[in-house]
């Protein structure tokens, strides 16, 4: 069965799928581009009139829609955008680390009790909104609510199931005896593990630094019920824009929504073989 | 004999298996134990209590026993609604998303120009941020957006929908938002077992004179068994959590129409502030959903916990 040709019936079923599945990215990306007249005009302008980059400015210079007879924008999302940069670099470098040193440890060590893995799994069986409660109780006792130290903590802690298994398949599928010969040749096990073990891994290394940072700059929960004036990320300032403003401010929040998803699109090209071994703790493999 | 060979050497070189294990792993069960474990019993211990933000100190708070969970098990219609209608959105989006993913996947298994290209694009959705698909979608069902208008020059105006004003339309709104968001993610899963189907077996059924359409349910399903499994269990975990697309289409409107669990439990903690309360909920919906993936897992938990070898 394979190897053969697309039948005209499977090309066009290819075709279409091919609309629906683009249709929506076109459209967020037209959108950002439309000048205020086109917003939210009846029926939907499809291409934009007179295509502009005044929402992308708007952003960073809530004046900028000045020249459209626009005003009344509310807060730029300048603090968004630092935000979400700052919690996810933050984050996904301290996931991956911890994740790494587990993934090493259970890989080659194993572990005295087999429920160790089945513990650091199961962290990604909490459906959000149960940790979000306890959560800002003890913040708010501990002070580390409204921060970034608080929401870091938490990206750290949800994104640690996917960094250590993801590692971990990278380190199973490197032969045990080549950290041997290292450790044969006079090295201590912890020197053969970062002369030997990690540079051989680098490749997946990256691509789990990079799927860490898909989920940490995408997560939305811990940040809306954590933030109130001190921080914010960009998913959060996207719904804060829709709930001010539904209806009036379409181009800026698309603006917005593109700039959240641009890295996220590039970074999931990159990685794009190594995305369902992420998704699935490495039990799929590519 | 082994172990006191290995113990000498270490002993050498400095430390144990044991200890350069406990090294390994310990900085991550601490995060776990902290950031996990330590809320959950803080609010497993308040889900037995009366408390709310109003009322002082946690430890103020009187101890009402399994008073929230009767109430939600037996009175909060609003919380059933909620569960029933979880697995409901659910079961149909992994049906969906496992058929068109299947169905792609299949496609991909043949010969045509770009495929390297095709095959990035289909995948583009599952790197979009959930919110901005939420976000996307919201706009795409405007009643003057797009979609309306497609459905006006293909069936007339009555075609036409308020998608978020009544509950029908809106979960169907849901649903497909979800099922653009995850198809790719069941097509890359599928397609990389069908590549590792082994071609022995195939080629045999084929010389036995099976067709295709046998070799397809007979001998590659079969063996596609597990992976079909895990991609199941893994999506399952994810789509009962679902959360930030229904919060940027629909916040569960109209009416509490399109409330999946984790938006009822949002509702209840952070609007009302009904924390104790949302915490019961909030472990009975844990306590499901570990059971339901425990069950799902069964057959597979060994390859997804050991790998390979």
């Amino acid at each position: 069965m394979q190897d053969k040709k697309l039948t005209p019936v499977q090309t066009v079923i290819m075709a279409v799928s091919l609309v629906v599945v683009l249709f929506p990215v076109f459209w967020i990306l037209m959108t950002a581009i439309k000048p205020p007249t086109d917003w939210n005009a009846s029926p939907a302008i499809w291409i934009p009139s007179e295509p502009t980059f005044v929402n992308f400015q708007t952003l960073f210079d809530p004046e900028a829609l000045g020249k459209y007879g626009v005003g009344g924008v509310s807060q730029p999302a300048t603090k968004a955008v630092f935000g979400s940069l700052l919690a996810t670099v933050v984050s996904t470098t301290l996931s991956v680390i911890i994740g790494l040193f587990s993934a090493i440890g259970i890989s080659r060590y194993g572990n005295n009790s087999k429920s160790t893995p089945l513990i650091i799994l199961s962290g990604r069986m909490f459906p959000p909104a149960a940790i979000a409660v306890p959560f800002v109780i003890i913040f708010s006792n501990i002070g580390l609510i409204d921060s970034y130290t608080g929401l870091i903590a938490i990206y750290v802690a949800v994104t640690l199931p996917f960094s250590t298994w993801m590692l971990k398949s990278f380190v199973d599928d490197l032969p045990r005896e080549i950290e041997e010969a290292a450790m044969i040749d006079g090295r201590g096990k912890l020197a053969a593990h970062l002369t030997v073990t990690i540079p051989l891994i680098r490749g997946g290394l990256f691509a789990t630094t990079m799927f860490i940072f898909i989920l940490n700059w995408s997560e939305f929960m811990f940040a809306l019920v954590l933030s109130y004036s001190n921080i914010s990320t960009i998913p959060v300032q996207l719904a804060k824009y829709v709930t001010a403003t539904a209806g009036t401010l379409y181009g800026v929040q698309a603006a917005l929504a593109v700039l959240a998803m641009i890295p996220l699109v590039i970074v999931g090209y990159l990685i794009q073989g190594h995305l369902a071994r992420g998704m699935t703790f490495g039990a799929i493999k590519q | 004999m082994t172990q006191t060979a290995i113990g000498t050497s270490s002993n050498r070189k400095g430390l144990g298996n044991k200890a350069i294990a406990r090294i390994f792993t310990v900085p991550g069960q601490v995060v776990s134990l902290l950031v996990l474990v330590m809320p959950l019993l803080v609010a497993l211990y308040m889900s037995f209590t009366d408390w709310s933000p109003t009322r002082g100190s946690l430890f103020d708070a009187s101890f009402v026993a399994f008073d929230n969970y009767s109430e939600l098990l037996i009175w909060d219609t609003r919380f059933i609604y909620a569960v029933i209608r979880t697995l409901l959105i659910s079961g149909i989006c992994l049906c969906l998303e496992f058929t068109f993913g299947l169905g792609l996947a299949v496609l991909f298994m043949r010969r045509f120009r770009g495929k390297s290209v095709l095959f990035s694009a289909f995948l583009t959705p599952m790197m979009i941020l959930p919110v901005v698909v939420g976000y996307i979608f919201w706009m795409l069902f405007q009643s003057n957006g797009p979609i309306n208008q497609m459905l006006e020059f293909a069936f007339g105006a009555q075609a036409t929908l308020d998608w978020f004003r009544s509950a029908g339309p809106a979960i169907v709104a849901v649903i497909a938002t979800e099922v653009w968001h995850w198809t790719p993610l069941f097509f890359l899963i599928l397609l990389s077992g069908l590549n590792s189907v082994p071609e022995n077996p195939v080629r045999a059924a084929v010389i036995l004179g099976a067709n295709p359409r046998q070799v397809f349910w007979r001998v590659v399903m079969p063996t596609l068994k597990p992976v079909i499994i895990v991609a199941f269990v893994i999506r399952a975990m994810e789509v009962i959590k679902l959360f930030d697309e229904v919060y940027m289409l629909t916040r569960g409107g109209p009416g509490s129409s399109t409330e999946t669990i984790s938006l009822y439990i949002y509702k209840l903690a952070f609007n009302d502030f009904q924390l104790a309360y949302g915490a019961a909920a909030a472990f009975l919906v844990l306590v499901g959903s570990l059971l339901l993936v425990h069950m799902l897992l069964a057959p597979v938990r060994n390859q997804l916990l050991e790998g390979d070898k």
